[in-house]
């Protein structure tokens, strides 16, 4: 018999009784507020920021503004900003490790935990998500769903093959406890709310 | 006239903590109960059963059902024991005796809270700052108090019946819930561990302001009291049961 | 068989004889646990979580054969090839043909606590694939060669000071770093040239959906989404337990582990994988190791729940203080104490008895498994199973008969007459002196309460009442 079959039968044979444990109806628990200012708190607390962005300035121009530096290498995948390089200039991975800032727009956040969506729809190479030293994402804000619940129901699940949740920048404290934002993948994140 | 009582000294109070078991005896009495502490009375069978080996605890399970079944209810000052007999007196056939015993069983706290429903002892003073130490036992299997695990709506039976006293005050510990880390035999296999954590609760209570340590149960102060004098902190240690019968430190 | 039990007692010493360690890993566990009670207080609905997570996950064990077909459906007409592993030399071998398949010589990995039950790492340094750890708590923990010593934060016995010594010895930084900053920068740019030239990328799995073919995979410092998505092969390790019947179940899980185990409302990072990137492989590899064994155990099935949060080793005063090593395990703290001993009985014949049973990780436990209930059963068995040391055994059967024996058991308390004589003494004592390594005795008392009883209420007690007569069994 091959493991796998062999797996099912042990499975099959121990199974404690399916009748005794019935499957709960999916449920819609918790706060329902889906607004962006919840969505910025809870943004905030996971170590993300809000861009700021002047009336009347581009997004190119707040961009600019929080990523001073001269030289950096900005990557767009949005029409509303141009960025210094061509995506077509960054087929793979190692082409796209020197990008210093990537500008994507998400599916939708998440309210409940300041988390913004990104799949393959949205990032073309999915290892950019990770490999960028920090991130610009610009989010409908009618694109807010309320909670983790709430979220689940979006068809996106359903669709994508890479669908990441990121809520913040990468962040570690394995190191005697001490928070570190920006551990492996994006040292920061930046949310824009921006209308599709 | 009160219930027929009957009286369950655990072996260490008998042993090491007799003023424990008089000032039980006593306060039930005061309260007008009718208290027989039945002589032959050895072990509820506990430390065997937490131990693993359940066939042990029979002769003493079967021994304490002989002797309590006749009361209406039977009291002890001690969480421990209490569980013990109510969830876990499993070595023995279960007659209906053994039902009865195990369903009227009581932790003198639950007992005077739930049962007698008293609130105050108004020959009671005690004006000194205390550190409640709620057994694992009394707090997590009796409920004798909220659980900090659970965010549920606060509450504490010995706090409410030592609210009852004259001049009490309450000392605020960081932790506690922690256990304090005498576990029975876990205290002698476990020596360097249960040593450290017996050290470390009685330093948080000592660093919160109590002048003492009241409890319902006498083991884990039995192990305080030992961390606490080998370590020096000046701390001292009284049974609930003691405060709420009057006594005067 | 005859392998020796772990000494987790005398481990637990030389940990607590080390005061600043002790010290900071007692405060950090206690800080995640306050965290954790933090998340809990602001949602109402959190008694509700842990109850929906604990019927989920308990219908999914119930089914969890259908399940696991309707993933693997799912999951191969998505494009991911599905595999299947017995025990852990089953998965290191199809991991080994997957790697070698493809002439793959440096593998990069997230953390994965299946990947430890299997010990994959030596396996495959033994036919020559250079194995990273891109977690760095694990990375720590591998060039230190240890096994994790938490589930959710490796490294979390060490100091700023141990992990400088390391990196110094592996990556020439300074060994007398303080800075915590510098020294995961320090890893974040030794990392980042192997990930991008892996030839093969290797992850856990938190969670799979059989709805849909999913596998989710939680963490925070991005390196688990580096190791999928950068070299063009991923794979995934799962044990089998992990399943939900469907997505929408994932948002009660998602809600609950992170608060659980840090305190924090959701990892930096959830990332669902459903198929391969467009010219990339993805693999999942479902692993048994005892698993279904373990489904068959009446009172002890419930612990394939565990969603590997970590929370019930946070708030374990004994874990706090002996420390995740002490176990000689892959799975310390609480939950080790009661999955161990599935694996090899003798072995870790003596992790139940490493708890005061106090009951708080069932309390904080996000799906609810009865584990202080489960330590208590799982020293039945043991016991039942002969593998309680012989001393302690005798003295609890000696107890027990004298407890039994009320004029024998009065002359024990009264001292008078040496009843335990049947018992060889120096066992007896050897066996209690340690109460006085660190702790005093009770002072000694003028008189038993029994014994004043006999003279204050001198009419009383000598019969029991008349009332009801008892059979025992005894
Ligand atoms: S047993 Fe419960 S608390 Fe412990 S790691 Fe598993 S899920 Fe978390």
């Amino acid at each position: 018999m091959s493991a796998r079959d062999s797996i099912l039968a042990t499975l099959r044979r121990n199974s404690p009784p399916p009748a005794d444990h019935p499957l709960p109806e999916p449920a819609v628990l918790g706060e329902a507020d889906a607004s962006p200012e919840r969505f910025s708190a809870s943004l905030l607390q996971m170590g993300g920021t809000m861009l700021d962005r002047q009336q009347g300035a581009t997004l190119d121009q707040a961009i600019a503004l929080r990523f001073p530096k001269p030289g950096l290498m900005i990557r767009s995948l949005v029409p509303e900003a141009t960025g210094t390089v061509r995506i077509a200039d960054l087929p793979t991975p190692q082409a796209a490790e020197p990008v210093d800032v990537t500008i994507v727009r998400a599916a939708f956040g998440i309210a409940e935990t300041g988390s913004i969506f990104l799949s393959e729809a949205q990032l073309h190479l999915n290892a950019i998500a990770h490999l960028t030293q920090h991130m610009v994402v610009l989010l409908d804000p009618a694109q807010i769903t309320a909670n983790m619940h709430t979220a689940y129901l979006r068809p996106e699940f359903h669709t994508a093959r890479y669908g990441v949740l990121m809520s913040g920048p990468s962040a570690t404290a394995d190191i005697q406890g001490v928070l570190i934002r920006g551990a492996q993948g994006v040292r920061s994140l930046t949310v824009c709310f921006a209308p599709e | 006239m009160g219930m027929k009582i009957g009286l369950f000294v655990p072996c260490y109070i008998d042993a090491f903590y007799p003023g424990v078991g008089i000032a039980t005896l006593e306060l039930l009495e005061r309260l007008g109960q009718d208290v027989t502490y039945p002589t032959e009375q050895t072990c509820c069978g506990q430390p065997m059963t937490n131990a693993g080996c359940v066939s042990d605890s029979a002769a003493a399970e079967a021994l304490f059902v002989k002797l309590f079944s006749g009361f209406d209810a039977i009291v002890m000052p001690s969480g421990s024991c209490t569980h013990h007999v109510r969830s876990h007196f499993d070595a023995i056939e279960q007659t209906d005796a053994v039902r009865h015993v195990r369903a009227n069983t009581y932790e003198l706290v639950e007992f005077l809270h739930d049962v007698l429903k008293v609130r105050d002892f108004p020959w009671a003073e005690f004006p000194h700052t205390v550190g409640l130490h709620n057994s694992c036992s009394s707090l997590r299997a009796l409920r004798t108090a909220s659980m900090s695990e659970l965010g549920e709506p606060a509450f504490s039976k010995p706090m409410t019946l030592l609210s009852g006293v004259k001049g009490i005050r309450f000392a605020t510990p960081a932790r506690p819930d922690e256990c304090c880390g005498f576990g029975g035999t876990f205290s002698v296999t476990e020596e360097a561990v249960s040593a450290r954590m017996g050290l470390d609760k009685v330093r948080d209570h000592f660093h919160a302001g109590a002048e003492y340590i009241v409890s319902a149960d006498s083991s884990c102060m039995m192990h305080q009291q030992g961390c606490a004098e080998r370590n020096r902190v000046d701390i001292r240690f009284i049974h609930i049961a003691e405060i709420l019968n009057g006594a005067r430190q | 068989m005859k392998e020796k039990p772990v000494n987790h007692a005398a481990a637990a010493v030389a940990f607590i004889a080390d005061k600043p360690h002790l010290d900071f890993h007692d405060a950090r566990l206690w800080d995640m646990r306050q965290k954790r009670d933090a998340q809990m207080h602001l949602l109402p609905e959190w008694q509700d979580l842990r109850s929906r997570a604990s019927a989920i996950k308990e219908h999914a064990l119930a089914n969890l054969a259908d399940y696991l077909e309707e993933f693997e459906r799912n999951a191969k007409s998505n494009g991911i090839h599905v595999h299947w592993a017995a025990d852990g030399a089953d998965h290191n071998r199809i991991v080994g043909e997957i790697l070698e398949a493809r002439g793959a010589k440096t593998l990069i990995k997230s953390k994965s606590m299946v990947t430890e039950e299997c010990d994959l790492r030596p396996y495959l340094a033994a036919r020559g694939v250079t194995v990273t750890e891109t977690d760095l708590g694990e990375r720590i923990q591998q060039l230190d060669d240890q096994l994790p010593s938490h589930i959710v934060v490796p490294s979390v016995h060490k100091l700023t000071s141990d992990v400088a010594r390391i990196f110094a010895r592996s990556y020439g930084t300074d060994p007398n770093a303080d800075d915590p900053h510098q020294l995961a920068e320090a890893q974040r740019l030794a990392a980042r040239p192997v990930i991008l030239h892996a030839d093969a990328g290797m992850t856990g799995g938190n969670f799979f959906v059989a709805e849909t073919g999913t596998f989710v995979v939680c963490t925070n410092e991005g390196n688990a989404d580096l190791s999928a998505t950068v070299p063009g092969v991923h794979i995934a390790t799962i044990g089998i337990e992990r399943v939900v019947p469907r997505m929408a179940d994932l948002g009660v899980f998602i809600r609950l582990l992170s608060r659980s185990a840090l305190g924090s409302p959701i990892t930096q990072y959830t990332s669902h994988f459903r198929g391969p990137q467009d010219g990339s492989e993805m693999h999942v590899v479902l692993v048994d190791n005892g698993r279904s064994a373990r489904l068959g155990m009446a009172d002890f099935w419930t612990s394939l729940k565990c969603i590997r949060c970590g929370a019930c080793m946070n708030t374990c005063p004994v874990y706090r203080r002996s420390g995740g090593l002490s176990y000689g395990a892959v799975y310390s703290g609480p939950i080790g104490a009661i999955i161990d001993p599935t694996f090899n009985e003798r072995k870790y014949s003596t992790l139940p008895y490493a708890s005061t049973m106090n009951g708080s990780c069932t309390n904080v436990c996000p799906v609810k498994i009865n584990i202080h209930e489960q330590l208590y059963k799982w020293r039945q068995v043991l016991v039942e199973h002969h593998q309680m040391p012989f001393v302690k055994r005798e003295i609890m059967h000696m107890a027990g008969k004298l407890m039994g024996q009320p004029k024998l058991y009065r002359a024990a308390i009264n001292g008078t007459e040496t009843a335990l004589s049947t018992l060889p003494r120096f066992a007896l004592y050897n066996w209690l002196n340690p109460w006085g390594k660190n702790r005093e005795l009770p002072a000694p008392v003028k008189e038993t309460f029994h014994s004043w009883y006999r003279r204050n209420r001198p009419t009383a007690g000598r019969a029991t009442p008349e009332t009801v007569k008892t059979e025992t069994k005894a």
